[in-house]
């Protein structure tokens, strides 16, 4: 597939690998995030979205292939070890802290990048106050942006869905990343809520950070984002901009195509 | 060689011993996600039942005692499931459960310390004495204790597989939401595990008595390496904590014999945390 | 740090009541049951780390405590060093343990964490027991010197109380700072959602370890001043029983929480006490009351004062972790 893109990668998969005991999940998947993009990494149920994510972000190791951040492999890091190079992630199951606030949740997303040490902490009573006032004024910053002051002493599971998968999202952004990884954003969201998450994540983007998405929602993918690979039984069967990708026979067959059968089937069936 | 093989067969008493230990907790645990650290204390409960209220105390024939005692400990182990096991079963953490177990184990010694005093005392006629097999000489606490335990994990492995209470005690332990939908009635079911439990320690505690005396220590250290042979053959697999039960008084009788006896009871710790590190789902965990 | 008003009134109060009780008392026996209740105060907090905050069940506190006041009492008593340097061995005693426990805490959790403490804390009572050239063996150690400054020794149980008074303070202060940072917010991540914690940069084993480790200098740092105070130690009481008596303070101050640590200690020390009168049965009521606690209220004394919202979160985010 030809890529005509300009500008500096921000992402690159080489030929990722990932097999479960001899079922392959992902495929020899190769990609190329270009920065300043919103990309998006879709596929029918099963297709092997949520296992790339895992294996990039660190949370599965890969079993064959490479993965880059910019210039830094991060293929074989830990997981918190990739967060360190300015990545930051969301989670398809809401992955929040449950005993703490929605502010402290969001204190804990920026703790690596305030960098007094535990013992220096014991000493240094004034730098410990002062970083923990940077962090409360860096949580209120975030928290005011994503519209969500009023809530900052609540607890997520007084919340409704739409508003945690905001603070996690909240929390995400708390390490300055340069690059987020979304999982399924959208899912679970009514429509007013999915419209007001995808005018967030618009906003996150145009405050400069670069987003990676793994979404099933084709409205969500078609409005934002500019460039999608399509995988398929782990392996890659298209990659364009969303308007060519709508077009593409291949794409519609394994993914719209299928859906659009059922529907008409079960349409039929109901009539 | 006769040594050896009286070596062996002390071993496996004692493995039997630590078998049934592993038995008795695992039923709990299966049932209701709760490691009763009180089990020793049940085992202490029926042992000073057992000597203490029906041999000494009522004058009864061991084996009427033994009845006695084992129904006993039965409905003994019923109450505590309404009572303490099924509310803490309901808490938020492991943590509040593991402490209610231990605190009603101390409720448990302490009552007993108050009932039948805080004196050791033994029972003379029971189980004393050894047979010889050739030039072989068997302690009959032993013999009896390999006999009985056999029969019960045979009975138990019976119970469990062919009648419809012990098919229906497993499902429940697979998953009492389905159990319940099933028409098992869940708490009656886990009372009725618990008081199963019960009624092994309060065989292990009949059996330990020419051993150990009938004292307030006297389940402490089985109790703990109890938990060590479940870990060392397969935590919550009934098999597992019998294979590790043996495996641990063989390894432990033969081990003293390279180790200054005193450090026997490191053994099973020692084991204990090797395994726990190295092999958390012990020998049998795979089979599960 | 965020320390408001009423908080802050209630520990300078605190502080003020601890101070001046002592000059009311002159029954030594009392006053040796409030140095008992500092000495709790102390590992009943750093237990807090570990258990309350990081959800790691720790039942070895009796093996961590001894090997605390075995390092201190031989160097001292052995080789003559002063007291305070044991007291400086005992809290390096306390970073070797907290490191070898919390390896084993990146591998297991739950009950299986809570055996291999066991373990561990009966390895120690036997080897305690049965070593006997090192450790004296079941007699234990004797003639342990007391802490002494500027060559003034602290001798009667009035002058040792404020002593360990001025340290349970610097402690208990240290650690409310350390939950109520970063540090105490990672603990509870850590118990809350692992996988989050990775993603968010944080190496768990660095903070599981760190839990552990400040467990394990807390209460060896406690085992050293015990051993200096009383003047003999044997190992027959460290068992099963002594470590969960912490985790019973723990659990009936609340978990979590500093002041909740500092009542439950308070309580779990004194109470038996209080209920002396009933003689022989003075033990099976309290335990009875313990068991009431832990059934009707496994927040802690703490959640009668501060609301119960946050305290069932918490128990509801560990559950949804659980086993």
């Amino acid at each position: 597939m030809a890529d005509n893109r300009e500008g500096k990668s921000i992402l690159t998969l080489n030929h990722v690998t990932k097999r479960f005991s001899g079922l392959v999940a992902v495929n020899d998947l190769s990609l190329d995030m270009k920065e300043r993009t919103i990309h998006a990494l879709i596929g029918p149920n099963g297709a092997g979205k949520s296992t790339a994510i895992n294996m990039i972000t660190g949370l599965l190791p890969l079993t064959e292939g490479e993965i880059y951040h910019e210039d830094t492999k991060i293929s074989g890091m830990n997981a918190h070890q990739i967060a360190r190079t300015s990545c930051s992630r969301t989670f398809q199951n809401l992955k929040l802290y449950r005993s703490m606030t929605v502010k402290e949740n969001l204190m804990m997303g920026n703790m690596t990048d305030r960098k007094q040490g535990f013992v220096p902490f014991l000493f240094d009573i004034k730098n410990a106050n002062k970083e923990e006032k940077l962090m409360n004024e860096k949580a209120d910053q975030i928290l005011e942006f994503m519209g969500l002051k009023d809530l900052a002493g609540e607890y997520p599971a007084n919340m409704p869905y739409g508003k945690q998968k905001l603070t996690e999202l909240a929390r995400s952004l708390m390490s300055d990343p340069r690059l987020l990884f979304l999982d399924e954003p959208a899912a679970g969201l009514n429509p007013s809520e999915r419209v007001e998450f995808v005018n967030i994540m618009l906003k996150v983007f145009d405050s400069g950070i670069d987003i990676f998405l793994i979404e099933h929602n084709m409205d969500v993918i078609m409005n934002i984002s500019n460039y999608i690979t399509v995988i398929n039984f782990g392996a890659k069967i298209a990659e364009s901009t969303p308007e060519e990708i709508q077009q593409d026979p291949v794409v519609i067959k394994a993914y719209l195509g299928d859906r659009y059968k059922q529907n008409m089937a079960r349409g039929a069936s109901n009539a | 060689m006769q040594v050896f093989v009286q070596l062996l067969i002390t071993g496996i008493a004692m493995g039997f011993i630590y078998a049934l230990v592993g038995i008795e907790y695992t039923l709990i645990w299966n049932a209701t996600g709760l490691l009763n650290f009180s089990h020793d204390k049940f085992i202490l409960f029926g042992a000073y039942m057992f000597a203490g209220t029906y041999v000494l105390g009522l004058g009864l024939p061991p084996v009427l005692a033994i009845l006695f005692a084992v129904l006993t400990m039965f409905l003994f182990g019923i109450v505590s499931a309404f009572v303490i096991f099924n509310p803490l079963s309901k808490l938020s953490t492991n943590l509040f459960a593991v402490i209610g177990t231990v605190i009603l184990g101390r409720i448990m010694i302490e009552s007993v310390r108050l009932i039948w005093g805080p004196l050791p005392f033994t029972l003379d006629n029971f189980l004393r004495g050894s047979i010889h097999f050739g030039s072989v000489v068997v302690s009959k606490a032993h013999l009896v204790i390999i006999v009985v335990c056999s029969l019960i994990t045979a009975g138990l492995q019976v119970f469990f597989k062919t009648t419809k209470t012990g098919k229906a005690m497993r499902c429940v332990s697979e998953n009492k939401t389905a159990a319940s939908l099933m028409g098992i009635n869940v708490p009656m079911n886990i009372a009725f595990t618990i008081g199963l439990s019960a009624i092994v320690c309060a065989t292990i505690g009949i059996l330990v008595i020419p051993i150990f005396n009938v004292e307030l220590q006297m389940s402490s250290m089985i109790g703990l390496k109890g938990f060590a042979s479940g870990v060392i053959g397969g935590f919550g697999y009934l098999p597992g904590a019998i294979v590790g039960g043996i495996l641990l008084g063989v390894v432990e009788i033969f081990g003293s014999m390279l180790i200054p006896s005193v450090y026997k009871d490191c053994l099973s710790f020692v084991l204990l945390i090797i395994f726990l590190l190295v092999r958390p789902s012990g020998i049998l965990g795979n089979k599960r | 740090m965020k320390v408001n008003k009423t908080s802050a009134l209630i520990a300078v109060a605190a502080i003020a009541l601890a101070a001046i009780l002592p000059m009311f008392i002159s029954n030594n026996y009392h006053l040796n049951l409030m140095i008992q209740v500092l000495i709790n105060i102390i590992i009943v907090v750093g237990l807090n780390f570990i258990t309350g905050l990081t959800g790691q069940m720790n039942l070895g506190t009796a093996g961590i405590f001894s090997m605390g006041a075995y390092t201190s009492s031989l160097l001292a008593t052995r080789l003559g060093i002063n007291p305070w340097i044991c007291l400086i061995a005992a809290v390096g005693m306390g970073f070797l343990i907290g490191m070898g426990l919390g390896y084993p805490s990146l591998r297991v959790s739950g009950v299986y964490l809570a055996l291999t403490t066991i373990g561990f804390s009966e390895i120690v009572r036997i080897l305690m027991t049965n070593l006997t050239g090192l450790t004296g063996g079941a007699l234990g150690v004797t003639g342990i010197p007391p802490f002494s400054i500027l060559g003034h020794k602290f001798q009667t149980n009035k002058e040792i109380y404020y002593l360990y008074l001025v340290i349970a303070i610097i402690l208990i202060f240290n650690a409310y700072r350390i939950v109520n940072s970063k540090w105490g917010r990672a603990f509870l991540a850590v118990k809350d959602n692992p996988d989050a914690v990775e993603a968010g940069g944080i190496n768990i084993a660095s903070i599981k370890i760190l839990a552990f480790t400040l467990a394990a200098v807390y209460a060896t740092v406690a085992g050293s001043l015990y051993a200096h105070y009383v003047g003999f130690i044997n190992p027959s009481a460290y068992n099963l029983e002594y470590s969960i008596n912490y985790v019973v303070m723990l659990v009936i101050g609340g978990i979590g929480s500093v002041p909740g640590n500092v009542l439950g200690a308070i309580l779990v020390t004194l109470v038996p006490e209080l209920l002396r009168f009933m003689e022989n049965y003075y033990w099976l009521v309290f335990s009875i009351i313990t068991l009431l606690f832990v059934i009707f209220l496994p927040n802690g004394m703490v959640s009668l004062f501060k609301g119960k919202k946050r305290e069932e979160k918490a128990g509801k985010g560990a559950q949804a972790n659980g086993r």
